[in-house]
């Protein structure tokens, strides 16, 4: 057939792009489920001091003695590690392609609610990632952003993760962060569930209002069980 | 010259059976070595180009747009007849053949009205097959409709877009042609001559929208797919880009061209409202069930239609037919509709169109049922006009439609020159002189799939071994020079006025002269503005931009230029056929109550006319016989 | 009523692209879009200019030959609806163009007369959409995904009859839904990946529903998915397809292309 412009043939994307759709929605159903288990473990935080730590020592030692020390933690550790250098990889490639596909010339955006949620996904996930990295110095690590009271071991032998906790988050502006940081994780979390509907070809008119109704309440429930912590510390309900 | 039509012998019924299984055949070896160009992506090109790669001849396929799914054959909103008979309803293939003959005035040819319906059957199988989701009933099987001028239920239909559905599974069968190999799809390329050599139809030559190129194609046979001429009239129902040109070349090589002055004008067009409308919108018909069409009774009235009061207002086709009442026949509807409009009584800012109100319809069965009923019409009417047609009356007016005429093809679908074909509305064969509704997407699906694909063979099976025309072969450098001169003297003439405004003309000229009622008088004066117009157009014509890039001015040129040519054979035919039939209303021949006057002794024969290189105009007859249905005078009172 | 129009011209497929603005001084509200570009040609062509070209056919809705970008938005401000069928009485004044939805109850007089109608008009964008001149584009990315498997592999006379396949009443209506797609292009120039899902999805659920198209499901996803992978670019559910696809086409046509690939990769 005779095309009316010359242009190359087309090229054949390695891996393809329904190959990174499909990395971007496994990874992504990895994040959502420890991203829930995660604020489900942080609810411990509203029994108390012993009820936290007990459950952050907890997480060093499942599987002990069967399992050697700490096995369980660092595979998911790897596995959440190995997930995130996926999903960001794929979202980059995907990125790319998006741009060379769509050509030199831009639009301005349509005003529409899913259109946004779709806009904000590349720069949330720059945050989401930059937030891990603060995160884990902060809280895990104890290093440049932690607060001065930080501590490994507790001296009760657990991990003090409850004094950690309370001391980080006495900082105004650490809880601030915090909480919106919790915001643009649950938008996230809300259109990458609604295109999970999309990545895997879920095309039922019902099942597509359930599905995208339980992102929903995934996405309220982090933002409602992790953005009360910082401030419920900050005016003093939890110290 | 008495024309031959080649229609076998004996009774009509068995006729098609009988040729097809005497037709020659070529083996499937030799098939790829014969080549055959297929101009047009309609339902007929696409089906033929797709059938003939199919069989395994190297096809060349054309259109002059960007992609085969755009022929217009994508606007045909309401179905497609098929003689398929399965309901209770008394319908049968005779009954099918005795609506398209009366419906067609008697000026169809019986025995390729047979065919049409006899292949009926399996043209809706296939384009079943090919992804045309038809509708269908809860229990599952085809659901049909019925359709103006009949009283069985024989229509398919897919929603409002069954041409739409159609053309695009045929699209669809020829880019599976396209992808196996079998089928060269040229997009962009508008055929502009016939090569004709050797007596034979030998190739095209075409030029590229894009780049100007002009080419020559060689092929062993040519068909041509290219729709009818409705956009001659300017204001129409066509696309913006149909046009005559591939037929009306074909012609000028000696291709007789048949009735030409046969067109139809659908009564329920929308009006030309601002000289800035580029076309007219077709309505369904349907909408005359319970609309009731009027006209103010003075003349100029200017009152708002709501201001009128009723014993003002003239329900001219209640008045005129009382039996009928706004249920008349296309036809009939169009010319009272003219015949008003003409009296100065018209309505709208030009004074170019009639009412169709749906006051009374609204009072009596309430705003709800009218929805539900004619909902996607009405707002269509509402999008395109901007008038909310439940507050105020839709207006309406005769548009052109659809042309009966073509290029005159025997039995076999081959026109007078051997190895030129020709498919759907380019052809004449089926429809006489009115088209019965549904039944064009049909013609051209029946020439395209069912038709072409077993006679163009049976043409090649006399040249298998032998090689297409060569390229230098000098009618083809000759026909390629005059193409080139053509092209040149276009795009440099040295004129002031656009093409489009010639062709605005034009359309004007022939709605005044050969519209849907013609008189002696009025034909005369068509034919000397046609003609002045034309000297006018070669004299004035101006293209902007240059030829070796995409200039739609250019291409327009060409097409109106044509258009011109072709306008003067129309005018001549309408005046030359001295009787009134179907949608050819002479207004000297009439019978007392207005209805057309055939005259089945001089007329009941085809004028296929041939035009001379200087330019003259010969007529000659294919004489019609009818063995299924009698003569009759058609009656819808 | 003055309109203001910001046109792009592009002599041919290398050229550089510019803007140009004209105006047309008696546009009315019953004017198309396509009549207004009309009007315009007139009367550069009276000017002396080059008219601009542009592409444009049944003027109906049901060719897909139209197709513009009217100040950021492909096909123009009324959602759904093709350029043939946007009409200046719809435009809301103003450079915005923000559609004036109810153009119902008396549209023209939602409008001041008065008032400047601005509009950038320019090509459908998308790289796999180069301009071929003016407003005009190629857009045979979109047929190489039918020839790439959008078809069905019938060949003709060999069809069952069509009534002995039954087909449920709400399939067919389903297959209707998405074989509406009138293929005008306007889903990936709308696209900010420029991505074709809408229109592959659209063919893939459509000829899935049929009896003979399901036959060839499986071959038909791989494909017409990776002809969609080489030319057009992934989706991120952006949704803005759906806004301004003339035909309705639901945006569960993408979720289409990733089930009937999905299927097929666990069916090999």
């Amino acid at each position: 057939m005779t095309a009316a412009v010359e242009r190359p043939a087309a090229t054949r994307h390695r891996p393809s792009t329904f190959a990174l759709k499909q990395v971007m929605a496994i990874t992504g159903v990895v994040f959502v489920a420890f991203t829930f288990i995660h604020m489900y473990g942080n609810l411990k935080v509203y029994w108390g001091r012993q009820a936290l730590d007990g459950y952050a020592t907890w997480l060093r030692e499942v599987g002990y003695p069967l399992l050697p020390y700490k096995s369980v933690l660092w595979a998911l550790r790897i596995t959440l590690l190995v997930s995130l250098v996926a999903h960001v990889w794929a979202a980059v490639a995907l990125w790319l392609r998006g741009r060379a596909a769509r050509g030199k010339h831009r639009r301005r955006a349509m005003p529409r609610s899913m259109a946004w949620g779709a806009r904000t996904m590349l720069p949330g996930g720059v945050w989401i990632l930059i937030f891990v990295v603060v995160h884990l110095l902060d809280l895990t690590v104890g290093l440049i952003v932690a607060p001065e009271s930080w501590a490994a071991q507790g001296p009760d032998g657990l991990i003090p993760a409850y004094d950690n906790l309370v001391a980080s988050f006495s900082r105004p502006l650490m809880a601030a962060y915090y909480t919106f940081t919790m915001f643009v994780i649950a938008f996230h979390i809300w259109h990458g569930w609604r295109t999970l509907l999309q990545d895997w070809g879920i095309t039922g008119r019902r099942i597509r209002v359930v599905w995208a109704t339980i992102g929903a309440l995934i996405a309220l429930a982090i933002v409602l069980g992790n953005a009360a912590i910082p401030l419920l510390v900050l005016t003093g309900v939890i110290a | 010259m008495i024309l031959d039509p080649r229609v076998p012998a004996g009774n009509p019924s068995t006729a098609w059976a009988r040729r097809t299984s005497q037709y020659r055949l070529v083996s499937p070896a030799n098939r790829r070595r014969m080549t055959v160009i297929v101009v047009g992506t309609g339902l007929a090109g696409s089906g033929a180009a797709a059938a003939l790669g199919e069989l395994g001849y190297n096809v060349e396929c054309f259109t002059f747009h960007d992609a085969p799914r755009r022929a217009h054959s994508v606007a045909a909103q309401g179905g497609i007849n098929a003689a398929r008979a399965r309901k209770v309803d008394g319908d049968s293939l005779a009954r099918f053949v005795i609506d398209t003959i009366k419906g067609g005035d008697f000026r169809g040819r019986e025995a390729d009205v047979v065919r049409l319906a006899s292949e009926s059957v399996r043209v809706i199988d296939h384009l079943q097959a090919i992804g045309a989701p038809f509708a269908r009933e809860y229990g599952g099987q085809l659901a049909t409709r019925s359709f103006g001028g009949v009283q069985v239920s024989r229509t398919y239909y897919t929603r409002g877009q069954t041409g739409q559905q159609l053309q695009v599974a045929a699209a669809q069968a020829l880019l599976r042609q396209v992808a196996r190999g079998t089928v060269n799809l040229h997009t962009r390329t508008e055929m502009l001559d016939l090569v004709v050599a050797d007596g034979r139809a030998q190739g095209i030559v075409s030029r590229n929208l894009v780049t100007g190129e002009v080419d020559f194609t060689p092929a062993h046979a040519v068909v041509l797919a290219t729709g009818g001429y409705g956009s001659v009239y300017f204001h129409s129902t066509l696309a913006m880009n149909s046009n005559a040109t591939a037929t009306w070349r074909a012609h000028r090589r000696g291709a007789l061209f048949a009735s030409p002055s046969f067109v139809q004008f659908h009564p329920t067009a929308l009006p030309v409202s601002s000289k800035w409308q580029s076309k007219t919108t077709l309505m369904s018909e349907s909408l005359r069930n319970d609309g009731r069409i009027w006209v103010p009774e003075r003349p100029g009235d200017n009152r708002a239609p709501g201001d009128i009061p009723e014993e003002e207002r003239d329900y001219y086709l209640e008045r005129r037919y009382p039996a009928f009442g706004n249920l008349t026949p296309r036809d009939i509807a169009s010319r009272a509709a003219r015949d008003e409009i003409e009296a100065g009584r018209g309505v709208g800012p030009l004074r170019n169109s009639v009412y169709l109100d749906f006051r009374d319809a609204i009072a009596r069965l309430g705003r709800d049922t009218i929805e539900e009923r004619y909902g996607n019409l009405f707002d269509m009417y509402l999008d395109v006009t901007g008038e909310d047609p439940y507050t105020q009356p839709m207006r309406i007016a005769p548009g052109a439609h659809f042309t009966m005429g073509g290029l005159w093809s025997d039995y076999d679908q081959m026109t007078t020159i051997p190895g030129l074909f020709v498919g759907g509305e380019a052809g004449h064969n089926y429809h006489g002189a009115n088209r019965l509704g549904a039944n064009s997407l049909l013609s051209a699906c029946v020439d395209g799939w069912f038709t072409l694909p077993l006679s163009v063979p049976n043409y090649l099976a006399a040249l298998v071994g032998s090689e297409p025309i060569d390229l230098d072969a000098p009618e083809a450098v000759q026909a390629m020079r005059e193409v080139e001169a053509r092209v040149q003297r276009l795009s440099t003439n040295d004129g002031t006025v656009r093409p489009v405004e010639f062709h605005r003309r034009l359309g004007e000229v022939l709605y005044q002269g050969v519209g849907v009622s013609r008189t002696d008088a009025g034909l005369r004066e068509a034919r000397e503005k046609v003609v002045a117009l034309r000297e006018e157009f070669w004299r004035d014509v101006r293209v902007a931009g240059p030829a070796d890039r995409l200039n739609q001015e250019l291409e327009k040129a060409g097409r109106v230029a044509d258009f011109l040519e072709l306008a003067e054979l129309m005018v001549l035919d309408a005046l030359d056929r001295t009787e009134s039939c179907g949608a050819h209303y002479r207004e000297e021949y009439a019978l007392p109550d207005g209805e057309a006057a055939r005259d089945d002794e001089k007329w009941c024969n085809v004028s296929a006319w041939e035009t001379t290189a200087d330019g003259a105009h010969i007529r000659h007859l294919e004489e019609l016989t009818f063995d299924l249905v009698p003569l009759a005078v058609r009656n819808y009172r | 009523m003055r309109v203001e129009i910001e046109v792009w011209r592009q002599d041919s497929p290398e050229a550089d692209g510019r803007f140009e603005t004209h105006v047309v001084e008696d546009a009315t509200p019953e004017m198309s879009l396509l009549e207004l570009l009309d009007r315009l040609n007139d009367q550069l062509a009276e000017g002396g200019v080059e008219p601009i070209q542009f592409e444009s056919d049944c003027r109906e809705g049901a060719c897909g030959a139209c197709g513009v970008t009217v100040n950021d938005t492909p096909h123009g401000p009324v959602p759904q609806t093709p350029s043939c069928r946007q009409h200046l009485r719809a435009f809301g004044p103003g450079r915005g163009g923000s559609p004036n939805l109810d153009s119902g109850s008396s549209a023209s007089a939602n409008l001041d007369l008065g008032s400047l109608l601005k509009l950038r008009i320019e090509p459908l964008r998308s790289a796999a959409f180069p301009v071929v001149r003016d407003l005009v584009v190629d857009r045979s990315s979109l047929d190489r995904l039918i020839q790439a498997g959008g078809h069905v592999d019938v060949t003709t006379g060999t069809a069952p009859d069509a009534d002995d396949l039954l087909i449920g009443h709400d399939d067919a209506e389903l297959a209707l839904d998405f074989a509406a797609c009138i293929g005008c292009g306007a889903c990936v120039a709308a696209c900010p990946n420029g991505a074709a899902h809408l229109f592959a999805g659209a063919k893939l659920a459509h000829l899935a529903l049929l009896p003979h198209g399901k036959l060839e499901r499986t071959r038909r996803a791989g494909a017409v998915v990776d002809q969609l992978d080489g030319e057009f670019g992934p989706c991120s559910s952006y949704g803005e397809c759906v806004e301004v696809c003339p035909a309705g086409i639901p945006l569960t046509a993408v979720a289409a292309v990733h089930r009937e690939k999905l299927r097929a990769a666990f069916r090999r």
